[in-house]
């Protein structure tokens, strides 16, 4: 239950309406004004809601706390117009089974709420002057958060400028579990701007004892959604996006564009060979783990640097590969999936920093019972279908279908199609825009679909990227979205 | 020559090392590409791991199952691991 009111909040009342025969615990939560704001003196508060969107925000926010806790019992209550000092602005309570889901059920509705309720407050000073705060970037710019990165942004290797790059960042994890959890937390705490998620399961009991981000609160809840609310506790700048499903050979590629870098923390070799192929097929690097017990494999494939999956595993199948003991329940030693999944994390941020050395081109195996670690260098196979395949894909000359023909284009072809057209060369993370020489050319990160959409809809767009796999990759990836007025840029 | 027995380091990994009951092992063999000596070593440790399905890494590199082997190479077996 969620109300907006102008009048007077009774938490004595609202408590008494809480009441429930099941419910073994009632937790609530009180936001009161205080008297003061960044160091500075509050006299009063006013409260101001765009009412709709608010109470649709507001019941939504109720709905997904339910689902994300089960079992508990959401009331909450949020004041608008005038208040004064000491008094009720916001009162939840969480009637529950057990505590446990009542405390972290308390907890993330006043998060939420901060984050999402389209509520303005105006503080008013002693001086009579006065300031509209939005609450819900009040937390994300909160000024005590420029400490965070101090101890990691002075590493030389590091510096403002790399936690530049991290906080630009776009990173996907697939699969929330045994690696993914460790990776994920690690990732948040670096500071990656905005990590995307992906996992169709719920916690599960069994998954606690490697699969950090849970307690048994969230036992029952979409992954997804409870570790989205862990991470955003650790970090309250970063940005979350939640696709609550599996990778599937349909959505692979769609959900992958956009990203800079993959972490493949799935426990299936289906779901690694379809992750893979996208991701080769876009020219985003992949960090690929997998645990058996005590020992795990650490694998970074990049596109055109070392051998891939396929070189790996010359023409297996990934049912012929699937283990007959799997994650969902088999025997797994926690730390090892804990080592392996905070190595990925450590891969990510390398290769966004520009550290990443070899690590492409190689095999890591890790052995946490005699504590022995071995790197194998992965080449590429010279028979290897795959690579010969991609590699040949961005070559104008080989394109023998209609749709490969009518994707690629010359500068003069594009111009020749009208007066606002546009050139727009993909950046790769830590890559520096190169000098296009033309009025119509433009320069943005990789991930930023949003803005080549944008392009698209002023006039025909060319892709074009330093190697011209990725532009021709994302061109046809577009195309398929309906996106008829985007091309692949080829060169003279 | 071809007859001079090999001195190998074998490691196994994973199921295979369950299987084998140890990590790594040195072994004078007349086996001369690993999947002679696999042959030889599934005998030997009742594996039962079927040998299409595993890698193997000659000194510290990919190789396949037909590459000649030298006195002191360092063998990795390595079958497939999905868990996480």
């Amino acid at each position: 239950m969620f109300e907006l009111t102008a009048t007077p909040i009774d938490p004595a009342d609202r408590a008494r309406r809480l009441a429930s025969p099941e419910a073994g615990a009632a937790v609530i939560f009180e936001g009161r004004v205080r008297n003061h704001h960044l160091g500075q003196p509050v006299t009063h508060l006013e409260y101001e809601a765009f009412d709709a969107l608010a109470q649709a925000e507001g019941e939504a926010i109720i709905t997904e706390t339910e689902q994300l806790y089960t079992g508990t019992q959401v009331h909450c209550v949020h004041r608008t117009g005038t208040l004064r000092i000491g008094e009720v602005a916001i009162w939840i309570g969480v009637a529950s089974a057990h505590r446990a889901a009542g405390f972290a059920a308390c907890r993330h509705v006043i998060e939420e709420i901060k984050r999402r309720l389209p509520v303005w407050k105006k503080e008013h000073h002693p001086d009579g002057a006065a300031e509209w705060v939005n609450c819900t970037t009040e937390t994300a710019t909160n000024p005590t958060l420029t400490a965070y990165h101090t101890r990691q942004a002075s590493l030389p290797e590091v510096g403002a400028a790399g936690q530049a790059k991290l906080a630009a960042a776009r990173v996907l994890v697939v699969g929330v579990g045994g690696l993914g959890c460790p990776a994920a937390l690690y990732l948040t705490g670096a500071g990656i701007g905005h990590l995307t998620l992906v996992d169709g399961g719920h916690v599960e009991l069994s998954n606690l004892h490697r699969q950090l981000l849970f307690t048994l609160a969230e036992v029952g809840a979409p992954k997804v959604l409870a570790a989205a609310a862990r991470l955003r506790l650790q970090h309250p700048a970063i940005e979350i996006k939640m696709h609550q499903g599996d990778l599937t050979a349909t959505n692979a590629r769609a959900l992958v564009a956009g990203h800079d870098v993959v972490l493949d923390c799935t426990d299936n070799f289906t779901s690694r060979f379809i992750l893979h192929d996208a991701c080769q097929a876009l020219g985003l690097p992949l960090i690929s783990a997998a645990v058996h017990r005590f020992e795990g494999t650490l694998d970074v494939f990049q596109h055109g640097t070392g051998g891939c999956l396929h070189c790996l595993w010359a023409g297996r199948t990934a049912t012929e590969l699937e283990p007959q003991e799997n994650c969902a329940g088999g025997p797994v030693f926690g730390p090892a999936v804990g080592v392996l999944g905070v190595m990925q994390a450590a891969e990510t941020l390398k290769i966004l920093l520009g550290l990443a050395g070899t690590a492409a081109q190689q095999t890591r195996l890790v052995n946490l019972l005699d504590g022995s670690t071995l790197t194998i260098e992965r080449l590429a196979r010279p028979d290897c279908p795959i690579c010969r395949r991609l590699d040949q894909l961005p070559a104008p000359a080989t394109a023998q279908n209609s749709e490969l023909k009518n994707l690629w284009i010359t500068a003069a072809q594009l111009t020749a199609l009208g007066p606002t057209t546009k050139i727009v060369f993909l950046l790769e993370p830590g890559e520096m825009a190169p000098s296009g020489g033309r009025n119509n050319f433009q320069a943005i990160p990789a991930h930023d679909l949003a803005a080549l959409r944008e392009f698209v809809v002023t006039g025909p767009v060319a892709l074009t990227c330093r190697h011209g796999l990725r532009s021709a990759a994302l061109a046809r990836l577009l195309r398929a979205e309906g996106l008829s007025d985007i091309y692949a840029l080829k060169s003279l | 020559m071809a007859d001079t027995p090999l001195q190998l380091q074998i490691r196994f990994f994973a199921v295979l090392r369950e299987q084998a009951g140890c990590a790594t092992l040195k072994l004078t063999t007349a086996a001369r590409n690993p999947a002679e000596l696999y042959a030889e070593l599934q005998k030997s440790y009742a594996l039962t791991f079927p040998a299409n399905l595993l890698r193997v890494a000659i000194n510290e590199r990919y190789g396949d199952m037909q590459t000649s082997l030298s006195t002191g190479d360092h063998v990795v077996f390595i079958p497939p691991v999905a868990g996480g």
